[in-house]
């Protein structure tokens, strides 16, 4: 039987209040007794029960990551960081994929309204709903957004600006001289989507070219999608003279048509992609990306709520991260 | 443009009651302002309305349409916090147009309502700066810019002024106001501040426990309250309230209060209180309605309109003095001309405008007048 506060209590001869407040260094206890108590801790390895602890404190010391799916690559390195930040500070994580249902969200924000978990990071999405919006409202729960924008009201958010990465992979592509180039983007009903159509417009407006609408291809985001864009632009009037693609499994699929056409990269066509996870790490050849800062974006989250669980967040805030651009074998001509 | 009716609402957080059979008419293009102490059930009210918490019992329609499962995206209205996110990297269009982009609204069509809602505001002129070039007022217009983009049949506004300083939220309330009458579309506010909801409102719902106190014009509410609760919630410095008695002298009837007054009741409400001789009541008056009456100008005055107290403090505002007095026990304030040179200590007659007096039954402390 692990001992309990209440054995350390006894041996000493004061109240379990007494032990506790000498383990978490509170004041009210003599040094003498504090040396004594933490002596017998040392000696027994007493480790204070989480469990107890959090139920006496109404705290469960868990957080739960919501997302809508685990299928694009940057959440996987945002859950890892969230998860290492939240170990650190004695936190678990549980993971709740929303699949974008909202009933299923909801079941997922019942939690925190239930004081089920202490808090939550929303990963991604459209702009955030009202069930969101209710839940921060009514008890003015531990929310922290990623990625996800809210109309109404102000939740602590971290925004990775991805319309300033696709500026950095246009303007690259515009600074070696191309002219047409085509960008391939994932589902624009989806917020980052959108911004980084804004951000290749941003790019030839400030260069003075005109947007060529016939270059811009929405798509699924899906490997074969990116497959079929190329076919698909190669075709037309006036085809691309370059590629920029917004998502990693897009640029697998953009590639390999690339190559089944028998072209070269960079030598036809240089490719730009937008993620730097594994799957861009297998193509050949390495393909000059945008990265973004997904583990300050992951740990910062996870600060920013355990903050904000334990009072220590004085004002909500909005932060916003800079992806970079990391040049390499694609586009060097 | 819509009007929003709640017949018989009801809301419970478990056993706690939000809001309490309510029935309310809001007309279509109306400023109406919620009022009411923190915990009253206000915003409860609105997020009802938004669609945000589901109502209990009863039934909420937005112009003709029942609402009670309309999800809030498809409800037409647009919310107003006073916490409101401005992404500090995208400009203002950005800021006011990203929700129109997300739900895939037409690029004309986005711009268009942009455009139409800066003008309105007068942010013309920002809409390519960035949030942190913007001062608080603007940076307000912009939030309100967002819900105006929605261009929704009614605004649901919560608290929206609370964060600004003294003299912005004086200006943001002007603002508002002019807004409303260029937009022409319903308005429901929700405010603790009293001033606000005077100032703004064209019908002010006063809310206590979730239960609707009243429903009027600010002037109505602040002169013909209905209870007790009204007559001193609206109003600043508060309603006097004294412990009185009714008594009936020959054809006269009286608020006497434990020989520290004895105040006639005006011919126009005798038979009011008919019912109430020999019975409890509570004697109101507003600090206003009171006069020193040394320099009373317009107010005979005569032992059945006026009474002793004593000055506890003297606070001078400039145009007029505040006298924080005594009676009996009671504590109350006058509100008089600065003329007045009444010091801390004096015993002074204060003089009542008697046709402004009000009359609480003590039990329901309902007005009786």
């Amino acid at each position: 039987m692990p001992l309990t506060l209440k054995d350390i209590a006894e041996m000493v001869g004061v109240v379990e209040s007494t032990v506790s407040r000498a383990i978490n260094d509170k004041e009210g206890v003599s040094e003498a007794k504090k040396k004594e108590i933490l002596k017998i801790v040392e000696e027994y390895n007493f480790k204070p029960n989480k469990l107890a602890q959090g139920l006496a404190k109404q705290e469960t010391h868990i957080l739960a990551v919501l997302l809508p799916g685990l299928s694009q690559g940057n959440y996987s390195k945002i859950i890892e960081n969230i998860e290492a930040m939240a170990e650190k500070a004695g936190y678990q994580i549980i993971l709740c994929n929303t699949h974008n249902d909202l009933t299923k969200e909801k079941t997922y924000l019942d939690l925190l309204e239930e004081k089920r978990v202490d808090g939550a990071v929303i990963l991604g999405g459209e702009i955030a709903d009202h069930q969101i919006l209710n839940t921060k409202l009514r008890g003015n729960n531990n929310i922290v957004l990623v990625n996800r924008l809210c109309e109404e009201i102000l939740i602590p958010t971290i925004l990775i600006d991805s319309s300033y990465g696709s500026y950095l992979a246009t303007k690259h592509l515009l600074d070696l001289g191309y002219k047409n180039i085509a960008l391939i983007t994932g589902n624009n009903n989806d917020y980052i989507e959108s911004e980084k159509i804004k951000g290749y417009n941003q790019a030839l407006i400030e260069q003075n070219k005109k947007i060529n609408h016939n270059l811009i291809i929405e798509t699924d985001g899906s490997r074969s999608a990116g497959y079929q864009a190329f076919i698909d632009l190669v075709n037309i009037k006036t085809p691309p003279d370059s590629f920029f693609v917004t998502d990693d499994l897009l640029s697998v699929g953009l590639v390999e048509a690339v190559k089944m056409g028998g072209y070269f990269i960079p030598q036809d066509y240089p490719v730009v992609s937008y993620g730097g996870t594994i799957i861009n790490s297998i193509i050949e050849p390495d393909l000059t990306r945008v990265i973004e800062p997904l583990s300050q974006a992951g740990k910062m989250a996870a600060d920013i709520l355990i903050k904000l669980i334990n009072d220590k967040q004085a004002e909500e805030k909005i932060k916003v991260l800079k992806p970079t651009l990391k040049k390499s074998d694609s586009t060097k001509i | 443009m819509a009007s929003v009716t709640f017949e018989n609402v009801t809301k419970k957080f478990g056993d706690v009651v939000a809001a309490k059979d309510q029935d309310l008419e809001i007309k279509d293009k109306e400023f109406l302002v919620l009022v009411g102490p923190s915990g009253c059930g206000k915003s409860t009210d609105l997020r009802m309305i938004a669609g945000l918490e589901e109502i209990t019992e009863g039934k909420i329609k937005i112009g003709d349409r029942v609402v009670n499962d309309v999800p809030p995206k498809d409800r037409d209205i647009a919310m107003v916090f006073q916490n409101y996110a401005l992404y500090p990297h995208m400009n203002v269009y950005d800021n006011m147009a990203f929700g129109l982009k997300l739900r895939k609204f037409p690029k004309e069509d986005i711009d268009r309502r942009v455009n139409d809602a800066a003008e309105i505001l007068s942010i013309e002129p920002l809409l390519d700066r960035k949030p942190k070039q913007l001062s608080g007022g603007q940076r307000q217009r912009v939030a309100l810019g967002r819900a105006i983009v929605r261009e929704p049949k009614v605004f649901l506004m919560d608290e929206p002024l609370s964060n600004l300083d003294a003299k912005l939220r004086v200006q943001m309330r002007t603002e508002l106001s002019k807004l409303h009458d260029r937009l022409k579309t319903t308005v429901i506010y929700v405010t603790h501040d009293q001033t606000e909801a005077m100032t703004m409102g064209d019908r002010i719902v006063v809310l206590k426990d979730g239960f609707i106190q009243q429903v009027d014009s600010p002037l109505e509410l602040y002169n013909k309250p209905n209870n007790m609760f009204v007559a001193g919630f609206i109003g600043s410095p508060a309603m006097n309230f004294l412990d009185a008695t009714i008594h009936k002298d020959g054809n006269e009837y009286f608020a006497e209060g434990a020989g520290a007054f004895n105040i006639k009741i005006p011919d126009m409400f005798k038979e009011k209180v008919k019912e109430y001789d020999n019975k409890k009541v509570v004697f109101g008056i507003r600090p206003e309605d009171l006069t020193d009456a040394r320099i009373s100008h317009d107010l005979d005055i005569t032992k059945e309109n006026s009474f002793e107290a004593e000055v506890e403090v003297v606070e001078p505002m400039g145009s007029e003095i505040y006298l924080y007095l005594s009676v009996d026990e009671h504590s109350m304030i006058a509100r008089v001309d600065a003329e007045s040179d009444a010091k801390v200590g004096d015993k002074i007659k204060l003089g009542v405008y008697t046709q402004k007096m009000h009359i609480f039954d003590n039990e329901t402390e309902e007005a009786i007048f």
